[in-house]
């Protein structure tokens, strides 16, 4: 700080850091105390009930089976979609690249909507499903779906423009030296691209787990079936069970807490790396 | 192995990288493919190691048709502009990486990579190196490991693309001879791509002169220097100056006056261009009959003798001479001038 070539006076640089520091606590770390605090009111007992009660396990075993399906999914998607489109030249790329950005700009109940109106009861496909006795909307493959569109981007997007910057000459030398393609993308391209895909499916972990607008649309709200932990704490608070509510969103929190400590870890190594320190 | 690409052409979108190009190298040859950025000098070399494909031509190595064949089934060794280590590998594991993702029938015990990693090692002098990882090692260094990688698979060709344009001069210098003794030693047919003509005119048997996606001149390079075949190589290859002429009636003449142009072919009248060295000119007394004459610009000393530069009026490409080191040349003084060696080109 004090070779900055800024020239803010100290009494200047303090405010600037108070506003900051006291914006933070009270929009961020504030709502995360209270969580904990609510969660924990009335006791430890009660809090382990709240999160032990059929219904609520139920919304764990869910959201987890939701985003152990999504997950791996997206990373897939977000490998095949970062590759073909650093690694080739074809018409339309441009197209592409805006097509993947598409789940951040809609709103997640749109997305939840466009399912409704593919795979519901009045749906495009609707009767045709309802005659092969498949249920997508109201059960877990409309869960699913919905997750994995509004999560699509999130490892694509952090894979691009690392793929882009690493270019294709280390591909290419492994295949001068006779690997086979998936010799190379094992061998090569993984090993390059670990620190960011990791980065890439740790955020779209937490969203996965975390959404609730498109889910909401396609869930069907069936409690102990179609309820993942995002929805089951809604409906609790609209219960007026307000310990159980925040019993189960203090898990949440958790996550999005674990989130934030593997993250850092992540960028702390990702940059070690970036600055060509080695291993 | 011998090498022959034969009417290649290659476009990229609008732009044609290569139109009808026909180049051969013999076996044990050392080629360098010599040309300016955009001059299709390195798409040439990718589309005979098979990382690009001509959209016509075709492509053979000892006579046999490879124009289909993809990189990892032609068998050449390919060092990268800049370099193209695995970083997350050990420089050992680099080196090996070749053989390591052989089919297992094909692939030699593990105690036998070993040591032709360990022979390769000493082979680029980085004996002992192994076992540290590319970001540890100096740019020479990264250099030689990429080329100790690229032999490990015993290839019969060579290709590389600018190896020395991300070093320093003095590594630059000492790796090009170190280059061409292993070249010569391993007998390998090697090519090389560079914008640097120094450095094709020391290192290669012969030189490829390349521009705008043909080829101007394939020649040794005393020829390519001696006797280029084009107005292009004559200003790329060598200090050169241009003097824009024009023959009428069967004499040069400059600004209306006939002027002493020792050339071998006048040909026709018509507007055309004076090509000569700076050391291919000599001062003249003042007010000689058929000499150039100029205002000196600069004067620096260089080896021994006087670098000069000076204007002549109607041409505003400045021109470079040799002058004694006694000459009484300064800047803002008037000089007279003779090729004694040039070169007429007529524009294309």
């Amino acid at each position: 700080m004090t070779n900055s070539p800024l020239t803010e006076s100290r009494g200047a640089r303090w405010a600037l850091l108070t506003v900051g520091i006291v914006f933070l606590a009270l929009f961020l770390l504030l709502p995360l105390v209270a969580v904990f605090a609510e969660a924990l009111g009335q006791g430890l007992g009660t809090y382990l009930d709240a999160i032990a009660e059929p219904d609520a396990l139920a919304a764990i075993r869910l959201t987890l089976l939701v985003a152990a399906i999504s997950v791996p999914l997206n990373v897939v998607f977000g490998i095949a979609a970062a590759w073909s489109i650093t690694k080739f030249d074809f018409p339309g790329k441009s197209l592409v690249i805006s097509l993947i950005d598409l789940p951040f700009s809609v709103s997640p109940v749109v997305a939840g909507l466009i399912y409704v109106l593919l795979f519901g009861a009045q749906g495009w496909w609707g009767e045709w499903l309802a005659a092969h006795d498949v249920q997508i909307i109201f059960a877990v493959p409309g869960i699913v779906l919905a997750t994995i569109f509004v999560t699509f981007p999130f490892v694509a997007r952090e894979l691009i423009p690392l793929m882009a910057e690493q270019g294709r000459d280390d591909e290419e030398a492994a295949l001068s030296l006779g690997a086979s393609g998936w010799q190379t993308f094992r061998r090569v391209t993984l090993p390059n691209i670990r620190w960011g895909l990791l980065y890439g499916v740790l955020l779209c972990n937490a969203r996965a787990m975390g959404e609730f607008g498109a889910v909401s649309v396609v869930s069907g709200h069936i409690r102990g079936k179609t309820n993942t932990m995002p929805l089951h704490v809604e409906i609790l608070y609209n219960e007026y069970n307000f310990a159980a509510a925040f019993a189960v969103a203090s898990l949440l929190a958790l996550l999005a807490l674990v989130t934030l400590v593997l993250k850092s870890v992540l960028e702390w190594r990702y940059d070690y790396q970036g600055k060509g320190n080695g291993h | 192995m011998s090498i022959r690409l034969d009417r290649i052409s290659k476009r990229f979108g609008d732009f044609a990288a290569l139109r009808d190009v026909s180049l051969e190298a013999r076996p044990g040859e050392f080629l360098a493919l010599l040309g300016p950025s955009g001059s299709g000098k390195t798409t040439l070399l990718r589309i005979m190691a098979g990382l690009e494909f001509p959209d016509a031509g075709t492509v053979s190595f000892d006579d046999q048709d490879v124009t289909g064949l993809k990189v990892a089934d032609r068998g050449v060794g390919f060092v990268f502009q800049h370099y193209a280590l695995f970083k997350h590998m050990t420089i050992a594991d680099n080196i090996a990486f070749g053989l390591s993702v052989r089919k297992r029938r094909n692939r030699p015990p593990r105690a036998e990579i070993a040591a032709r990693v360990r022979e390769l090692l000493e082979l680029v002098q980085l004996d002992g190196l192994g076992g540290r990882y590319p970001a540890q090692l100096s740019g020479g260094q990264r250099q030689r490991v990429a080329l100790a990688r690229a032999l490990a698979v015993d290839p019969k060709l060579l290709l590389l693309d600018e190896p020395f344009g991300a070093l320093d001069a003095k590594v630059r210098k000492d790796l090009r001879r170190w280059l061409r003794a292993l070249h010569d030693r391993m007998g390998l047919t090697s090519i090389f791509v560079t914008h640097d003509q120094e450095e094709a005119l020391e290192l290669a048997d012969r030189v490829v002169v390349m521009d705008h996606g043909v080829i101007e001149q394939v020649a040794l390079p005393k020829e390519v220097y001696e006797e280029p075949a084009s107005a292009f190589v004559f200003d790329f290859v060598g200090a050169s100056n241009r003097v824009p002429v024009t023959v009428a009636d069967g004499r040069v003449t400059f600004g209306g006056r006939v002027i002493d142009a020792p050339v071998a072919e006048i040909g026709a009248d018509g507007p055309a261009e004076l090509f000569f060295r700076p050391h291919d000119s000599v001062l003249a007394a003042g007010g000689e009959a058929g000499a150039l004459e100029a205002t000196v610009t600069l004067v620096r000393p260089r080896d021994g003798r006087l670098h000069v530069e000076a204007e002549m009026a109607g041409d505003d490409r400045p021109i470079e001479l040799l002058a004694p080191a006694d000459a009484l040349v300064a800047p803002g003084r008037a000089i007279t001038f003779r090729p004694t060696r040039a070169r007429l080109f007529r524009p294309r």
